[in-house]
């Protein structure tokens, strides 16, 4: 009985089980169907809305970071631009002719380059057509762009006022050509150099979407779906643009002086391996310069100052000292059907020191011939060892690959290779390579590496420092960097860098001058052409080294061309200028320097002309210690005083008589296109100060 | 490998429909996740790591589970209902606010998030199992039969409801289906869903005066799907499910071609059945439809082949539960029913869900592992049997 009752409950049950699985069959069903109605009913209207007009992912722009000196002065900025649009169609008749006069004088009042009467018509022309995209002004700066969004009309709401500005982001470089190839300059959809190229992914940020879509004929943001973009970050590099400025100019100065067609000169930091300044300067088409490539990174033959490296391996394995003798064979000497000639004649039989102060040719073939003719490779070792045969890693693109040839290359000649090798040819490296291996006997043989960019910065935090970097702790024995210290100021002291002695400090280096067969930039040259790479790579002061420097110029086709010519006077004025800007000041009493004369200063960034003041004894207050130029003023008690020049941008401002980082400054802002012929402080310009100006107007400045 | 693979027992199609499923989720997280990974500053690879993660923890749970005798079962689910009640407190006055409902609780050391009207649902599943099987003599009077069956569901979903109503109801109807199953007299569930639906409408005015709770939430969800008082922005996720529908036509547009998946919010979870008709066709969703409705048809087979009440309570409950939560989810991303944030088993992007909906088919599978040993055995003693009767009859043929 109770079986027969189990068994019955358990068939009702069996029932409602397979009842409700129909019910579930049934939703499954009507899902599928659902589904296929929508398909069939709505798909095509539905088909068609899948596409960009009726939703779209928007991109949301991060800014791009600034770049900024280890000081604080900005190297490469985005600002914002506004382009200023009306939608003259949705004003009410009588608001628009109540107004427009007003608003006219307002706005010809703030942006200055156009009347009032002429924009009146232009705006009124604009109504009558019932323009829907009328251009008030583009490119108007922000502090314009807040004044003028406060005006009548423009403050309405954007249905009755018909004010649509358009936020435009751009780079601007506020020095101008300075260390241009080295910032860089970032413009959308164009190739990026320099910092900005290395450092884009810092810079860049990362893009956010969302998504939008139409309601009622207008775009519009889903709520929520929002990936915000992520600002980018700013760096700060290790560019000094003091000193970039007068390493440029000096470069510069020497290049134009002899017609060069390339040149660069690198300033580094001895102790960090900071990069202070990096010059880059090609000679164009029209005679003027341009930081147009960037020499600083293109591997080419070294030349004498390659000698260097040769005495570094013979001292490291000790087949020679400083004073070991060697015969300069009366200037000549043959290898196979080759022969290697020194430059200044037979030398006879010199010691080391002597015959690298005199750079010999012979004497250091010879050397390197002798002792590693047997075994080729434990010299190589030696180049490589110093990473002349890696790229250098400098923070910044568009390093090339450098060259040391072994035993093993297929253009290595038995007879000839190792000696030519020896003096500095048959090599590729960089000049940035060369300073390198100089910065590290400066730095009594631990190598840093060169960089540019010492913190990227968050919200003016920092996130990411980058310390110094010792590549090699110790390049080589304690008395091999003393004998090549001794050795480079013995260069400087009695050999082919005189010039480059001082009253005030000791310097230090090696000369070079190579003949040029390849190829830079766009020009192939042949040995037979005549172009020389003239080149100085020195250290001072040579009792604690604080900078290296290396210059390396190109002539042009049969110019002048010795490094002593070209290199040292460019690697003089660096120094001289480091010396006092950085380390010790004159030893010269300032009084002697007529306190009671008149004063007359240039204009000048206020903490320069503050600095010049306290060297010559006197005292000024300062007016405005934000201002970017200043001059110096009487006050009506006769004080001294440091007055901020104000900036005009409608009319051209008077730069004779200023520096060229000054008048860059101020001409770049206002908008001109400046190009510079000579050397020295502006003693021209070809369009005279208070005149009129388009933007993008050029100013030729003459130098002297 | 093989060792483990003889260990699995069990109904072999049950298995394949879960590692199917799981596969199939690659696919759809992989597609679906580039947005999700945008916004986290990943890639879509991160995803699909973690949801291989969860399907093995999954496959690992469905194996221990059905290791377990289901018997066991009986006791352990009065312990976990018991345990799912100050859970639940917990969760609501603690928990983590999602979409403005509090739903989840963080599981200290661990850094994984739980929503706990998962494990509400699987305790109050098994749990109903147990009162079902043990109250059939009595079913048919209120206060002995109905009243011990109801009151556990009336607790949890009365503490699921205030955060989470859709959920609640859904127990709650999901329930009912088990009550019909378990011979309750029809009288009783309609007093029920008369009392429900009362309950959620004052609720529903309580908050509506107070402007607490998410009454104004449902409404708009109401609304929008009855078409009232909708703008674009509230139609869009269904407008843009639509699309997906439409787009996959019969064939579909192949996987990880899916247009809508950049503009559905949640186009691996909630919607994602939207995305499989987009990517797969009408074709590839019957299919996945089919592979449902075929778990709950072998679920029925156990049912009706295990003898004892409170396993086929078990088969029958937790498959019941689970397939209708697959129907709700796919009924949602078709617009057939109002938007509700269930997910799709095995299939949505998920962490504890798809363990806890795992933990569901191993018990399944040990309801399964015991019926076919046990039927094992009773062919066997049938043999003996016949072996012993053929001896007889030969030993009486010898003695003749």
């Amino acid at each position: 009985m109770a079986a027969q009752q189990k068994s019955s409950v358990k068939r009702d049950i069996s029932r409602r089980v397979n009842l409700s699985f129909g019910a579930i069959v049934l939703l499954g069903a009507a899902i599928v169907i659902k589904a296929g109605m929508t398909q069939a009913n709505d798909g095509e209207r539905l088909r068609a809305q899948a596409n960009r007009s009726f939703s779209d992912i928007e991109t949301l722009y991060p800014d791009r970071g600034n770049i900024y000196t280890e000081e604080g002065k900005i190297l490469s900025a985005t600002i914002p631009k506004f382009d200023l649009k009306m939608d003259l169609s949705v004003i009410n008749k009588d608001t628009f002719y109540n107004n427009v006069d007003t608003l006219c004088d307002a706005l010809a009042t703030i942006l200055k380059d156009e009347t009032a009467a002429s924009l009146k018509q232009r705006m009124k022309e604009g109504f009558r057509r019932k323009s829907r995209y009328w251009t008030l002004k583009n490119k108007v700066a922000y502090y314009d762009y807040q004044l003028i969004r406060n005006l009548p009309l423009l403050r309405k709401p954007k249905n009755k006022g018909g004010f649509m500005p358009e936020p435009q982001m751009k780079r601007m470089n506020p020095y101008g050509m300075l260390a241009y190839r080295t910032i860089g300059l970032w413009r959308e959809n164009a190739q990026i150099i320099g910092l900005e190229k290395s450092y884009d992914t810092d810079l860049s940020g990362r893009t956010g979407t969302r998504i939008i879509h139409k309601v009622g004929g207008q775009w519009v943001p889903l709520v929520g779906s929002e990936i915000e973009a992520v600002e980018g970050h700013d760096i700060v590099s290790t560019i000094d643009i003091d000193i970039q400025e007068v390493t440029e100019h000096a470069l510069h100065d020497i290049m134009a002086q002899y017609e060069c067609l390339q040149g660069t000169a690198i300033v580094m930091e001895v102790e960090t391996g900071k990069i202070r300044a990096i010059a880059n300067l090609g000679r164009q088409k029209n005679g003027e310069y341009w930081e147009d490539f960037n020499y600083a990174m293109i591997p080419s033959e070294p030349g004498s100052v390659f000698k260097l490296m040769s005495l570094y391996a013979l001292l490291e394995d000790g087949y020679v000292n400083a004073n070991t003798m060697v015969n300069c064979n009366g200037g000549q000497m043959r290898f196979g059907t080759q022969t290697v000639r020194d430059d200044h004649g037979g030398l006879g039989s010199i010691t080391v020191e002597k015959a690298f102060a005199q750079s010999s040719n012979v004497a250091f073939a010879s050397l390197v011939n002798k002792y590693y003719h047997d075994n080729p490779m434990k010299y190589i070792k030696h180049l490589q060892h110093l990473g002349l045969n890696q790229k250098t890693n400098l923070d910044l693109a568009g390093e090339r690959k450098p060259l040391i040839k072994t035993p093993e290359s297929k253009s290595w000649n038995k007879i000839t290779s190792l000696p030519w090798i020896g003096y500095g040819y048959e090599s590729m490296i960089t000049p940035l390579h060369t300073c390198m291996v100089y910065n590290a006997v400066a730095n009594n043989g631990k190598m840093m590496q060169p960089y540019l960019v010492s913190a990227v910065k968050e919200d003016g935090k920092v996130i990411r420092q980058i310390e110094p970097k010792v590549l090699i702790e110790k390049i080589g024995k304690e008395s091999t960097i003393k004998q090549l210290q001794q050795v480079t100021r013995a260069v400087v002291r009695e050999g082919t860098a005189k010039a480059a002695q001082s009253p005030f400090y000791t310097a230090a280096g090696k000369t070079g001058t190579a003949q040029v067969a390849d190829k830079i930039g766009d020009v192939f040259y042949s040995y037979a052409d005549g172009v020389k790479q003239g080149s100085f790579v020195g250290y001072f002061p040579a009792e604690k080294p604080r900078y290296t420097i290396a210059v390396v110029i190109r002539s042009k086709p049969h110019g002048v061309y010795y490094g002593a010519a070209l290199g040292v006077p460019v690697f003089k004025a660096i120094a001289d200028k480091l010396y006092t800007t950085k380390i010790g000041g004159w030893k010269v009493d300032a009084d002697s320097l007529g306190k009671d004369k008149m004063l007359v200063a240039k204009a000048a960034p206020p903490g320069q002309l503050q600095y010049l003041l306290k060297m010559l004894g006197y005292t000024a207050y300062q007016e405005n210690s934000n201002a970017m130029l200043s001059f110096l003023q009487n006050d009506a008690q006769h004080k001294l005083k440091i007055a901020s020049k104000e900036v005009k941008t409608n009319i051209v401002p008077d730069v004779v008589g200023m520096g060229i980082k000054e008048a860059l400054y101020l001409l770049e802002n206002a908008g001109l296109k400046v190009h510079i012929s000579g050397a020295g402080s502006v003693n021209r310009q070809s369009i005279p100060a208070g005149s009129n100006y388009k933007k993008g107007q050029t100013i030729n400045l003459e130098l002297s | 490998m093989k060792a483990l693979l003889q260990q699995v027992k069990g109904d072999k199609v049950i298995w394949s429909v879960v590692v199917i499923l799981s596969l199939f989720s690659l696919l759809l997280i992989y597609s679906t996740t580039d947005r999700l990974a945008l916004e986290h500053n990943t890639t879509p690879f991160k995803f699909l790591l973690s949801q291989i993660f969860y399907l093995v923890l999954g496959l690992a749970t469905v194996y221990i589970f059905h290791r377990i005798k289901y018997t066991r079962f009986m006791k352990w689910s009065v312990y976990l209902f018991l345990a799912s009640i100050p859970l639940l407190l917990y969760t609501l006055f603690f928990g983590t606010e999602l979409n403005s409902g509090s739903r989840w609780i963080a599981i200290p050391f661990v850094g994984v998030t739980i929503q706990t009207s998962d494990l509400a649902k699987l305790a109050i599943f098994t749990f109903l199992a147990r009162q079902l099987s043990l109250k059939q003599k009595v079913i048919g009077n209120f206060w002995k039969g109905f009243f011990p069956v109801l009151l556990p569901v009336l607790i949890i979903c009365g503490l699921i409801a205030p955060a989470n109503l859709s959920t609640a109801l859904l127990l709650g109807a999901t329930c009912c289906f088990m009550f019909f199953i378990g011979r309750i007299p029809m009288k009783f569930i309609l007093l029920l869903i008369v009392a429900g639906l009362g309950l959620v409408l004052c609720i529903f005015a309580i908050s509506k005066l107070t402007g607490k709770g998410r009454g104004g939430t449902w409404q708009k969800r109401i609304e929008v799907f009855m078409g009232k008082n909708a703008d674009a922005d509230d139609t869009y996720q269904t407008d843009q499910a639509n699309i997906a529908i439409a787009n996959g036509r019969l064939t579909g547009r192949g996987p990880g071609n899916s247009y809508a998946k950049n503009f559905l919010p949640h186009p691996y979870s909630d919607f994602v059945f939207a995305i499989v008709i987009e990517e797969y066709g009408l074709i590839g969703a019957s299919a996945l439809m089919f592979c449902y409705l075929l778990f709950l048809w072998r679920s029925i087979n156990i049912f009706r082949r295990c003898p004892y009440a409170f396993g086929a309570f078990l088969s029958i409950g937790l498959s019941f539960t689970l397939v209708f939560q697959a129907m709700i989810n796919m009924a949602v991303a078709v617009h057939l029913v109002p938007v509700t944030g269930q997910t799709l088993p095995f299939v949505s992007k998920g962490g504890s869900s798809i363990v806890f909906t795992a933990m569901a088919v191993g018990v399944i599978l040990s309801v399964s592992r015991y019926v076919d040993e046990m039927e094992g055995k009773q062919q066997l003693v049938k043999q003996i049997e016949k072996e012993q009767r053929d001896k007889e009859a030969l030993a009486a043929a010898q003695n003749n």
